[in-house]
């Protein structure tokens, strides 16, 4: 079993499953989006086993797991080589555990060419599960950017009104800044090889993440300060567009009230993590001079971010806006974990990027419940409808509590884990903290402002009188998400325990740079 | 046999399971409910006896789970503890908590949600446990935050009222941000001390260090700028104190409590009165290691309580609705205890807190038991004369209302005594005389609301008053019982609660001034039969819409008491008016103009730049030819530059 190559199992059985429903008539959708869901919940069972093989063990030599490698361009040194360690684990999880949900939902939210969107939700799973667990640098980048092409196109045919133009925007904004990135990647694989050619003549480079990782670490390649932080500096603007970092977020609302349900949850609940996953693992890895010289300016535009995006999210009246900026805030408390440049720190903001891939995931999926039946996710429209939806209401309330950060749900323990790892953090403590927990008392004024004007008071409006509460799908993908949002609150131990040789190995870099100060 | 004291929270909690995944109909919700808060109790009286049996310095009974965070060096277990202080606790919350459990199966018969109802009391009553039992801060915080939520529900219990749902918000939202100072202080104590819990703990054959024990570690050691150094004592206990003022609806965040009682009566009485509020003194109590070590924060302390005792007080004054009187006299009497922490008489604060914790909930179920009686009425311009259609609610509600007066020997004389004479035997002269005075006000508005209800003639024909069933008038004749003799736990001559809290708060009893209480009890007798004398003798001219008959005497300024010193219209236009323009423009104006506006605009700019590279697709074979030769020479230069 040692060499059993799961993760490209895992990694190609959605896209197969796509070519597969080629094959199925284009006017049957029941059966596309069966055949969808039988290869999400394949996809599913099969990633189960890798929190089960994870290897965990201190003092294991290995940091990264399951480890598959074969040449692909050896002319370049490319190679296809994938591994996951404690970082990319959960995420790899997630990716697949929203997967099925998600199809589960377009039962109720997708209606035209059936089809074609499960095709293009499986290829996006395969590339987005591609970014997670790609060890080779020009490998990552193609799934990077092929993660792209599937979810513009979520947007830009199955979207709202104005799908057009945030298709576009999502597509150019983010596009434009991995371009920078892909320079960088040529700049880090040109350097590597001349570095390493100096020693061994005739050395064709390598785009092997752990390769130039090592190398960079040994001394046997050195990047001057400049040619470091310019560097980082391709990677994180990438990043923090995907992420997105204020002041880069303004594709991100407009791309998540056009996009169909199913479209938001996976944008929220998986692409923005593509970022954070990005940064800790490129940036906090290969630069870490850089990370610590950009650490308390990028902190700087991460409160800002949580602050900000908080306050514009209690000025929406439009549900999935509110949603959407809620996520400017999140993201902001991750992108603080990350750059607190301590175990604490960042292993928070792993958790918290799951934290939030369900809980965010979930409010999209709620709203998109309301949006199905009434068509508006205006929420003026509302008003009572706890009297005639009471478990929806209820499953809506533990929901946007574990947003909020309610301890005993997920949200609290990432949340206060990424703060104390950011109050550690000698650069950031006090001033940092007493801007940011402002974070934590906006986000119960925006959310429980949503659930008074929506859920509470009376059932003003006759339209929604008659509405019915959930039904069985709807009730099964909204428990399934609750059953973490629980768990993660009451026992995240369980998930910080694999990260914490992972986290460690990635911040070596950064230790021995203060060491070495 | 550690793991027992488990079974305190986790009763509750089944019932909770229960009324909310198998319980469909309101009679089993109702006894599940109240029986396993009983059953809670019973577990509680045992274990507290077990504890009693132990040497006193080893009473402390600590039992851990698991790990709840275990990341880098953050270290939290999952643990709760039982020691003197919240053994009292214990008591109190599972007691009163029972009882108000039974009384609700009357009070809220016939609701269409009552089995949600019963399900939100036995989570708070989990929660609440929680609060006092956590071994560690963030423990503290999971109860802490999880009554905040059971508070939320409850008072947005009858959602489809506007006014209760916008006071559920308002109460979490006010809470949340004492929390968010309180997090703050976590966020402190775990990086100066690395370590929440309270006190060592044993986790999985590993010593846990505690906090409380070590804070002389502390002491010296400063934060902030060099030209203005703050102790970090300082800081970490008045963050803990903004927490505390949210929970305990202290000033400057008490406004949400008066709102609080849009909710059903018997939340009014459990949560808004004898058990939620109290979690910040108790929090204070349990850290006064902390507060001990900062001079400056315990004046603070000590002067946030006197004047919300006053303020609160003086409001209470001038209410009509039956729950606003008490809400505001909660919080004035919270106040007291405030202060008696801000002193450093832990004692007095947790000795006022168990009396209050009782009479108030007596007084809070006999106003529900009037409300219940008259048909919904709450406005007390419409009572009047009630004492003979409800003997008992009246007798039960007369006993309260002179434990709240402080009058002797009911159980209020002898916790407020015990504060003020502390007052007066440190020298905290400027305090004593607000409190003094605050005291006489007390014992002014009940004589007040108690003519207003119970005596005189029905002012409304509207309705007929009828005296509640025997599950609500049972709960308030066992309440009036210990508002008459729970006073005795303390009493000058034998102080058994200082006693017995000695091995964790290390307090002396205090001395007992024999010519404070004359006086003291004197006034109070005093003032309520002036409050009774003046509303009994006006009785007739009270009507809706007429002024107080005590109007005359005050002035305008009894406009300012109705409206509690105006803080809540202060917090609308200075705060809450000003936040929503700022959400407004930067979510209409900054955002789609400001940064989209530049974003869009390097689009544009790309767009022009295109438009000018377009003409070089002129079509002439000649031009590319060109271009293409430029290229090459260009590209191969740099590949021979690059690769040398």
């Amino acid at each position: 079993m040692d060499n059993f190559p799961i993760l490209s199992l895992i990694l190609w059985l959605p896209a197969l499953g796509a070519l597969g429903l080629l094959l199925v008539p284009r006017e049957n959708a029941e059966l596309a989006r069966r055949v969808a869901l039988i290869v999400a919940l394949l996809t599913f069972l099969v990633s189960l086993a890798l929190p089960f093989g994870y290897n965990a063990a201190p003092g294991d030599a290995t940091t990264m797991h399951f480890v598959e490698n074969l040449p692909w361009l050896p002319m370049f040194g490319a190679s296809y080589s994938l591994g996951i360690d404690g970082v990319s684990l959960w995420l790899v999880l997630l990716t697949t555990f929203l997967l099925p949900i998600v199809i589960l939902s377009t039962w109720d939210s997708v209606h035209t060419q059936v089809r074609n969107f499960q095709i293009l939700m499986l290829l996006l799973a395969t590339a987005m599960i591609g970014v997670f667990i790609s060890l080779d640098l020009l490998l990552f980048y193609i799934f990077w950017e092929f993660t792209l092409i599937p979810m513009t196109l979520l947007i830009g045919i199955w979207g709202g009104s104005n799908r057009i133009y945030a298709a576009r925007k999502f597509f150019l904004y983010t596009f434009s800044g991995s371009v920078l990135m892909l320079v960088a990647i040529i700049g880090l694989y040109v350097l590597h090889r001349d570095a390493l050619a100096a020693s061994q003549p005739g050395y064709a480079g390598s785009f092997n993440f752990s390769t130039i990782l090592a190398n960079l670490r040994s001394g046997a390649l050195q990047l001057d300060t400049t040619v470091e932080r310019l560097l980082f500096g391709a990677f994180f603007l990438a990043f923090a567009i995907k992420v997105p970092l204020w002041p880069f977020h303004t594709w991100l609302p407009d791309a998540h009230v056009e996009a169909p349900t199913a479209g938001s949850v996976i944008l929220a609940g998986v692409l923005l993590k593509l970022g954070s996953y990005g940064l800790i693992r490129f940036n906090l890895s290969l630069f870490p001079e850089a990370s610590r010289w950009a650490a308390p300016a990028v902190a700087i535009l991460a409160v800002i971010g949580i602050i900000y995006g908080a306050i514009v999210a209690f000025a929406q009246s439009d549900m999935k806006k509110l949603v959407a900026y809620s996520s400017v805030s999140h993201m902001g408390f991750i992108v603080l974990g990350i750059f607190a440049l301590n175990p604490e720190g960042v292993s928070g903001a792993i958790l918290q990027s799951i934290n939030h891939g369900l809980s965010t995931g979930a409010l999209f999926l709620i709203v998109g419940v309301l949006y199905e039946r009434r068509h508006t996710r205006d929420m003026a429209e509302y008003g009572g409808i706890w009297k005639v939806m009471p478990i929806y209401a209820g499953i809506t309330l533990l929901v946007a509590l574990s947003s909020a950060g309610l301890p005993g749900l997920n949200g609290f323990i990432g949340e206060y884990t990424i703060m104390q790892g950011a109050f550690l953090a000698p650069e950031l403590s006090w001033p940092f903290l007493s801007f940011a927990v402002l974070g934590v008392v906006l986000a119960a004024v925006y959310l429980l402002r949503m659930y008074q004007n929506v859920f509470m008071g009376d059932l003003r409006n006759l339209k929604n009188q008659e509405l019915s509460d959930l039904n069985l799908r709807e009730l099964a993908t909204l428990t399934a998400l609750c059953v973490p949002i629980i768990a993660l609150g009451l026992y995240p131990a369980f998930a910080f325990g694999p990260m914490q040789a992972s986290v460690g190995e990635t911040l070596a870099g950064i230790v021995t740079a203060v060491a070495g100060r | 046999m550690e793991w027992v004291i488990w079974l305190i929270p986790l009763l509750p909690f089944i019932g909770f399971l229960l009324n909310v995944f198998v319980i469909r109909r309101e009679r089993p919700a109702g006894l599940v409910a109240s029986g396993l808060v009983a059953a809670s109790f019973v577990v509680a009286v045992i274990a507290i006896a077990a504890l009693s049996g132990l040497p006193e310095e080893e009473r402390r009974i600590m039992s851990v789970s698991w790990h709840w965070i275990n990341t880098g060096e953050l270290r939290v277990p999952f643990g709760i503890m039982l020691d003197p202080l919240t053994a009292v606790m214990v008591l109190l919350v599972s007691g009163v908590g029972a009882l108000i459990h039974v009384y609700s199966i009357g009070y809220m018969h016939g609701d269409p949600r009552v089995v949600r109802y019963f399900a939100y009391l036995n989570l708070f009553i989990t929660m609440m446990l929680f609060l006092v039992m956590g071994n560690n801060m963030l423990m503290l915080f999971l109860g802490w935050e999880g009554v905040g939520l059971c508070s939320f529900l409850l008072i947005g219990f009858w959602f489809e009222r506007a006014e209760a749902s916008a006071a559920a918000v308002k109460a979490f939202v006010v809470n949340r941000i004492g929390d968010a100072a309180f997090i703050l202080g976590m966020l402190a104590i775990y990086a100066n001390f690395k370590t929440l819990n309270f006190y060592e703990v044993s986790v999985g054959g590993q010593l846990q260090p505690g906090f409380l024990e070590r804070v002389p570690e502390i002491i010296g050691r400063t934060v902030g700028p060099t030209w203005q150094p703050i102790a970090l004592t300082t800081l970490i206990s008045f963050l803990l104190l903004i927490g505390a003022t949210g929970k305990s609806a202290q000033f400057p965040l008490f406004v949400w409590l008066p709102d609080a009682m849009a909710g059903p009566t018997p939340v009014s009485a459990l949560i808004h009165a004898a058990t939620m509020v109290t979690g910040g003194v108790y929090m204070m109590t349990r850290n006064e290691a902390l507060f001990a070590a900062s001079p400056a924060t315990q004046s603070w302390v000590l002067w946030i309580g006197v004047l919300t005792a006053f303020i609160a007080g003086t409001s209470a004054i001038a209410q009509w609705d039956i729950k606003r009187v008490l809400a505001y006299s909660t919080v004035s009497q919270l106040g007291f205890m405030v202060a008696a922490c801000g002193m450093g008489a832990y004692v007095a604060a947790i000795f006022h807190l168990l009396t209050h914790g009782i009479f108030k909930a007596l007084l809070f179920l006999g106003a529900g038991s009037v409300i219940h009686g008259t048909h919904e009425t709450q406005d007390m311009r419409k009572m009047g004369g009630l004492r003979k259609a409800m003997p008992a609610t009246c007798w039960t509600y007369l006993v309260g209302a002179g434990a709240l007066a402080g009058i002797v020997p009911l159980a209020g004389f002898w916790s407020k005594d015990e504060i003020l004479a502390h007052a007066l035997s440190h020298d905290h002269w400027p305090q004593l005389i607000i409190l003094f005075l605050t005291s006489l006000i007390t014992a002014f508005y009940m004589g007040r609301q108690v003519a207003l209800i119970f005596f005189g003639q029905q002012r409304d024909s509207h309705y007929h008053p009828h005296e509640s069933g025997r599950v609500m008038t049972v709960p308030l004749i066992v309440l009036a019982i210990g508002a008459i003799i729970g006073g005795a736990i303390n009493l000058p001559w034998g102080h058994w609660l200082t006693d017995w809290l000695k091995p964790v708060l290390h307090e002396e009893a205090g001395t007992f001034n024999l010519a404070l209480a004359l006086i003291a009890t004197a006034s109070a007798v005093g003032m309520s039969y002036l409050g009774w004398w003046i509303y009994t003798s006006n009785a007739k001219k009270i009507k809706v819409g007429g002024k107080d008959p005590a109007y005359r005497y005050s002035g305008d300024i009894w406009d300012g008491l109705e409206e509690a010193w105006y803080f809540d219209r202060l917090y609308q236009r200075a705060i809450v008016r000003p936040f929503q323009r700022l959400g407004d423009f930067l979510a209409s104006v900054f955002d789609p103009q400001g940064i989209d506006g530049l974003v869009l605009g390097v689009g544009v700019l790309f767009g022009r730049a295109g438009e000018q590279v377009r003409r070089f697709q002129s079509g002439y074979v000649r031009t590319y030819a060109l271009i293409f030769t430029v290229g090459v020479v260009i590209v191969l230069g740099f590949v021979l530059m690059f690769s040398r």
